[in-house]
C-alpha cells in the first residue's frame, strides 16, 4: 500500500484574488457637485415636482421619477442635525485603518432632505454625541479637497471636502425635525 | 399550457453609445417613460417590475437596487431583478403574468460596459478552479469557438466577414447602432486577426445602453394599443457551464428552446439573435434551422450595437417593432447568457 497521506486545509483551499478596475467620467450633475465642493460650496438638486432636496444631486427625482439637471440646483448648507449615530470600536480586519474608535453619523444637512451618512464627529466625547445635537462641516484646507472619492454609484459624497463635524452650541433640533430622517 | 395572450404593448431603447455621460440610472430614468408613454399605461398601473443588469458590470455591490429607482420605487412596488440580460427578466414577468392576478408588467434591462475592462469582468464568469484564474476573456473563448467551427468544416472565415458586412450594411437604417458601413468582403477580409481567426469587426463594440418593454394580457393589451405583439411562445434553455463539455460548434439549447417556444420552422418575417460574435450568427442560424433567405438581423444585431444586459432585450424590441409597425407579421428573437453561448432564450411573436 502506498503511502497516503491525510488531506490538510493548503490541500482543498486555493488562493483566487481578483482586481477588477474601473475607471470612468463622473455624469455632469456630479462634475458640478464635485466643482462646487472643491470650492467649499454644496450643490444639490431640487426636484421641481416636489420640492425634496437630494444631495448630490441624482440626475433624476427618484420619488417622482422625473430627470433633474442644472436648472435645478441649489446650495445646501454645511451645517444640520445629527439624527442617528454609531460608535465604532474598530477591530483589525481587512482594510480596516483605523486603530481608535469613531463616531459613524447620519447628519440632516439644513435645507437638504436626505442625510449623509457615515460622518465623524468631533470636538465632543463620544459619550455626549446625541440625536438632534446641532453640528457644522469642519472643512479640509483648500489645497487638500478631492473629489477622488465620488462615484457614480451613489457613494463617495463630501468626504473629499469635509472631514468631519463639530457640534455649533446651538440647542438640540426638535425630534419633529428630523423623525422622517433617521438614516 | 402557457397562456398566449399576453403581449409587448410598449417599448423604448437608448441609442447605443461607446461611452454615455448619463450614470445607467441616468438613462434608465427616460426610457422606462417613453415604454410607459408608448404603452399608455401610468406608472401607478404596473402590477410588476423586473429587471436585468449586472453589479460586476455596473462595478458596484447592490447596483441593481439604485436601478430600480427609474421605475419608481415608492409607494413600495412588486418587483424582481435577474443578474442577467434583460430578455430573462422578461420572461420572468411573461412567468409573472400566468398567475392571472395581474394584468401588466414592466420589463428594463440596462448596462454600461464603458467603465470596465470586459476583459477582466466576464473572466469571473467562468468556473473559478480551472478557467478563471487563467484569466480566459470572451474574446479568447470566442476565437476558440471560431476555430472549431472552421475545423469543422461548417463555416469559413469568408462566411464570418458575410456576417459583418450584413450587420454594417443594415445598421445603416438603425439611428441606436454604434457600428454601421458598406466594407466589401475582401476589405474585411484583408484586416488582421485580433485573435486568430477573429479580426476586429468579427467582435462587438463596447456599448452603454438601456432598454424597457411592457407586457399587458388579454382584452387589457388590446385597450393600451392598436397592434399588441403577442408572446405566442418563449423559452430559455442552458447546456454545461465548462465549455469543453459540449460542442461550441453547435447550440443545442437554441435548438430546444426553439422548439418549446413553439417554432416550427415555418416561415418568418424577422428573426433577431443576440451573435455577439460573427461566427455565432452562423451557429444560431443552423441551430435555428433558418433558410440563408431568412430576414436575420435587420437591425445590424449585437455586431452592430452590444449593450449587455440589454442587447437581448433590443433583439425583442427590434422585432417587436417591426410587427408593431405592420411591416412583419410572425418573428423570431434570441437572448444569450454565459460564455460562447452557454444558455439561450427564444421568443416567438405573432401581429393580432
Amino acid at each position: 500500500m502506498p503511502d497516503i497521506k491525510p488531506l490538510a486545509k493548503e490541500d482543498l483551499v486555493m488562493e483566487h484574488l481578483v482586481s477588477l478596475t474601473y475607471s470612468e467620467h463622473l455624469t455632469p450633475n456630479l462634475n458640478r457637485f464635485a466643482d462646487a465642493l472643491l470650492d467649499g460650496r454644496l450643490v444639490g438638486h431640487k426636484c421641481p415636482s416636489c420640492g425634496r432636496v437630494y444631495l448630490p444631486g441624482k440626475g433624476y427625482c427618484p420619488i417622482c421619477v422625473i430627470p433633474t439637471g442644472e436648472a435645478d440646483e441649489v446650495e445646501v448648507q454645511d451645517r444640520g442635525i445629527v439624527t442617528g449615530f454609531t460608535i465604532v470600536t474598530p477591530v483589525a480586519y481587512y482594510g480596516q485603518t483605523a486603530t481608535e474608535p469613531f463616531v459613524f453619523a447620519s447628519v440632516l444637512l439644513d435645507g437638504a432632505d436626505g442625510t449623509i451618512g457615515g460622518q465623524d464627529i468631533v470636538g465632543v466625547p463620544h459619550d455626549q454625541v446625541h440625536s438632534g445635537m446641532r453640528v457644522r462641516a469642519v472643512w479640509l484646507p483648500k489645497e487638500e479637497r478631492t473629489a477622488d472619492d465620488i462615484t457614480n454609484r451613489g457613494w463617495g459624497g463630501v468626504s473629499g471636502g469635509i472631514s468631519a463635524f463639530e457640534a455649533t452650541g446651538e440647542p438640540d433640533a426638535s425630534f419633529d425635525d428630523f423623525k422622517e430622517h433617521i438614516f | 399550457m402557457p397562456a398566449t395572450d399576453i403581449a409587448i404593448v410598449g417599448f423604448a431603447q437608448t441609442p447605443s453609445e461607446r461611452e454615455a455621460s448619463a450614470s445607467e440610472v441616468q438613462l434608465l430614468v427616460p426610457t422606462i417613460a417613453a415604454a410607459l408613454t408608448a404603452a399608455n399605461l401610468p406608472r401607478s398601473e404596473i402590477g410588476f417590475t423586473c429587471a436585468g443588469s449586472c453589479d460586476y458590470l455596473t462595478g458596484g455591490p447592490f447596483a441593481f437596487v439604485q436601478n430600480l429607482e427609474a421605475a419608481g420605487a415608492w409607494p413600495p412596488i412588486s418587483e424582481s431583478h435577474v443578474e442577467m440580460d434583460g430578455a430573462f427578466a422578461l420572461y420572468e414577468a411573461w412567468v409573472r403574468l400566468q398567475h392571472g392576478d395581474i394584468d401588466t408588467a414592466l420589463v428594463f434591462g440596462s448596462g454600461k460596459s464603458s467603465p470596465s475592462n470586459p476583459a477582466e469582468v466576464w473572466a469571473q464568469q467562468l468556473d473559478p478552479y480551472y478557467l478563471a484564474p487563467l484569466g480566459l476573456d470572451p474574446v479568447s473563448l470566442a476565437g476558440l469557438q471560431a476555430r472549431a467551427l472552421l475545423d469543422s468544416g461548417k463555416a469559413t472565415e469568408r462566411d464570418f466577414a458575410e456576417v459583418v458586412a450584413n450587420s454594417r450594411r443594415a445598421a445603416l437604417d438603425n439611428p441606436n447602432a454604434q457600428l454601421r458601413g458598406t466594407p466589401s468582403i475582401e476589405e474585411l477580409l484583408a484586416e488582421p486577426y485580433v485573435r486568430n481567426p477573429l479580426r476586429r469587426h468579427d467582435l462587438p463594440p463596447i456599448s452603454d445602453g438601456a432598454s424597457a418593454v411592457v407586457l399587458a394580457r388579454g382584452d387589457r393589451a388590446r385597450e393600451l394599443t392598436e397592434r399588441p405583439v403577442w408572446i405566442r411562445g418563449f423559452d430559455h434553455r442552458i447546456e454545461a457551464h465548462q465549455p469543453g463539455h459540449r460542442d461550441i460548434t453547435e447550440s443545442t439549447s437554441t435548438t430546444l428552446a426553439a422548439r418549446k417556444a413553439g417554432y416550427d420552422g415555418g416561415p418568418i418575417d424577422v428573426v433577431e439573435l443576440s451573435a455577439t460574435f460573427s461566427p455565432q450568427e452562423l451557429i444560431l442560424r443552423n441551430a435555428l434551422g433558418l433558410p440563408k433567405s431568412t430576414n436575420v438581423n435587420p437591425s445590424g444585431g449585437a455586431l452592430a450595437a452590444n449593450p449587455i444586459m440589454s442587447v437581448g432585450l433590443v433583439r425583442i424590441i427590434e422585432a417587436a417593432s417591426r410587427i408593431s409597425a405592420g411591416t412583419a407579421n410572425r418573428a423570431l428573437a434570441h437572448a444569450t447568457g454565459g460564455q460562447i453561448l452557454q444558455q439561450n432564450l427564444v421568443i416567438l411573436l405573432e401581429g393580432e
